[in-house]
């Protein structure tokens, strides 16, 4: 039987616009409009947007919501003031991570969780789970009934519609009208520059679309989204975290306060950071020829010692880069390893997972890039 | 669009011969478009034997890799530095600027069993046609 794809509201237009579509966790969305490495250098240079209505997008309300959503994250979304977002974890019990978002409080007792769309039914349902039959805490999941934009780049804060929000803190969210349309717009992004992600009603999606459109903001698709947030060094949920690794392994430790109330997997994160972890989510660079890739295999003196989680060519380095887990004492900065890129190993190097950084000087980290075969 | 005195492989590659025994080897325009934007190609040193549908290289894009085959058998005589250098000119120029190598046919009637451009313009219509069915 054949499995049909989700369409998001803006599908039509993504077609009409000439998109190589693809599959992504279930959804037709768009690779690329006109070529990858042109959207992204748009995103970090100009403006680019993107449909990101596949992110899920679900309302937790009611008297006892936060109190629910601290006993679920990582980090207490009670502390967050009115008006802005923080990143958390959802882990399960023994500290495995079941998805990273972004929590919004909107009012006191109104917060809005973004979720990656992989394994939305599991992750509603362990919320759900959690909640039991509470009236005072209620779930809606709006992600049917809305769209998801993402507007990003170092020239977005001059575009109509999001110049009146230019005061806005990175994380700070707000309602706001763009082109006559109700929205939700917070300082978020996954691209590693400045940019805005608008969330409004499903109706008004190609009103929302077309008013940045006409504004020639770049529409850009999985492709660049995949290559801008790896060059931020941001991880993809599914590809370098998932159910069987631990917020401290993949680097994310940080998002995991253990000094303020209890949470589910809290006793379990507390008994691995006293133990230490073993292995550790790296970034590294390629110094010999060749694009390493999502699954390729991380080789030190001839023994396999890890898998690449995330890889690919960046376009801003102009060198292949990735993310990958390593034993704790390879995990150095520095350190020589080796992708096999189709049966031959070829030499990369341990560097910061932070490979591009805004307004910083962002070339190879002097590293010698052998050239010729 | 696919230039006439050329000819073409299933797996998109194209020869145009000078002489019929020497030719330049490339990329069809539906490979490139397919690949997006290429970033990396290894290609055979000169001096190696190829051979009729075997794999001679690779050529990566942005978001995928693919093994280039030879459309025919024969020695690499060389390679374009220019293309090396610059991938990008495969998408530019799949045809001109954008050649892989040039060979020393060892077999010339391998050219045979090619397809012209007329054949080549039908099976990739067909192939857009299933793709979009």
């Amino acid at each position: 039987m054949v499995r049909l794809l989700k369409k998001t509201p803006l599908n039509e237009v993504h077609r009409e616009l000439g998109a190589r579509m693809m599959d992504f966790a279930g959804w037709d969305l768009p690779v690329w409009y006109t070529s990858i490495l042109e959207e992204h250098r748009t995103v970090r240079s100009g403006a680019g947007i993107f449909d990101v209505s596949d992110m899920g997008r679900v309302w937790i309300t009611g008297r006892k919501a936060g109190g629910f959503l601290d006993r679920l994250f990582t980090r207490p979304p009670t502390r967050l003031e009115i008006g802005s977002a923080q990143l958390c974890l959802l882990c399960l019990e023994d500290g495995g991570i079941l998805d990273d978002l972004l929590a919004y409080r909107v009012e006191t007792d109104r917060f809005l969780i973004v979720w990656n769309a992989a394994n939305i039914e599991q992750k509603l349902g362990w919320l759900k789970r959690w909640a039991g039959s509470d009236p005072d805490i209620v779930i809606q999941d709006e992600s049917a009934d809305t769209v998801m934009l993402a507007v990003q780049g170092p020239a977005i804060s001059r575009l109509r519609g999001l110049k009146s929000l230019s005061h806005l803190p990175r994380f700070g969210v707000a309602q706001t009208r763009i082109d006559d349309v109700e929205v939700l717009a917070a300082r978020t992004g996954y691209t590693g520059e400045d940019g805005f992600e608008i969330i409004g009603d499903a109706t008004n999606a190609v009103r929302l679309w077309e008013s940045f459109m006409k504004q020639r903001v770049k529409p850009c698709g999985l492709g660049a989204r995949d290559s801008l947030r790896l060059e931020a060094g941001m991880l993809l949920y599914g590809q370098d975290m998932d159910m069987s690794t631990n917020p401290f392994e993949a680097g994310l430790g940080w998002l995991v306060e253990l000094n303020d109330g209890d949470f589910i997997g809290k006793s379990a994160l507390v008994e691995i950071k006293r133990q230490g972890v073993r292995r550790k989510l790296i970034g590294f660079q390629m110094t010999g020829q060749g694009i390493a890739r999502t699954g390729y295999m991380i080789v030190k003196a001839g023994k396999e010692v890890g898998k690449v989680t995330s890889g690919g060519y960046s376009p801003t380095l102009d060198v292949s880069i990735g993310f990958g887990y390593v034993p704790v004492e390879l995990a150095t900065t520095g350190t020589d390893i080796e992708i096999m890129i189709r049966s031959k190993p070829v030499a990369a190097q341990v560097v910061s997972r932070q490979f591009y950084k805004r307004g910083a000087r962002n070339d190879p980290k002097g590293i010698q890039v052998h050239t010729g075969a | 669009m696919t230039p006439k005195e050329y000819r073409y492989t299933q797996e998109h590659e194209w020869i145009c011969t000078e002489f019929r025994n020497k030719g330049r080897v490339g990329l069809a325009d539906y490979a490139q478009s397919q690949l997006g934007d290429i970033v990396f190609l290894d290609l055979p040193a000169p001096g190696t034997q190829v051979e009729h549908g075997k794999k001679m290289g690779e050529v990566e894009s942005v978001k995928a890799v693919s093994d280039i085959f030879a459309p025919v058998s024969g020695r690499v005589l060389e390679i374009n530095q220019t293309v090396v250098d610059e991938p990008g000119l495969v998408n530019k120029d799949p045809y001109g600027a954008g050649w892989l190598v040039r060979l020393e046919l060892s077999k010339p009637a391998e050219l045979d069993a090619l397809m012209d451009s007329e054949k080549y313009d039908k099976f990739v219509a067909q192939l857009s046609e299933e793709e979009s069915a």
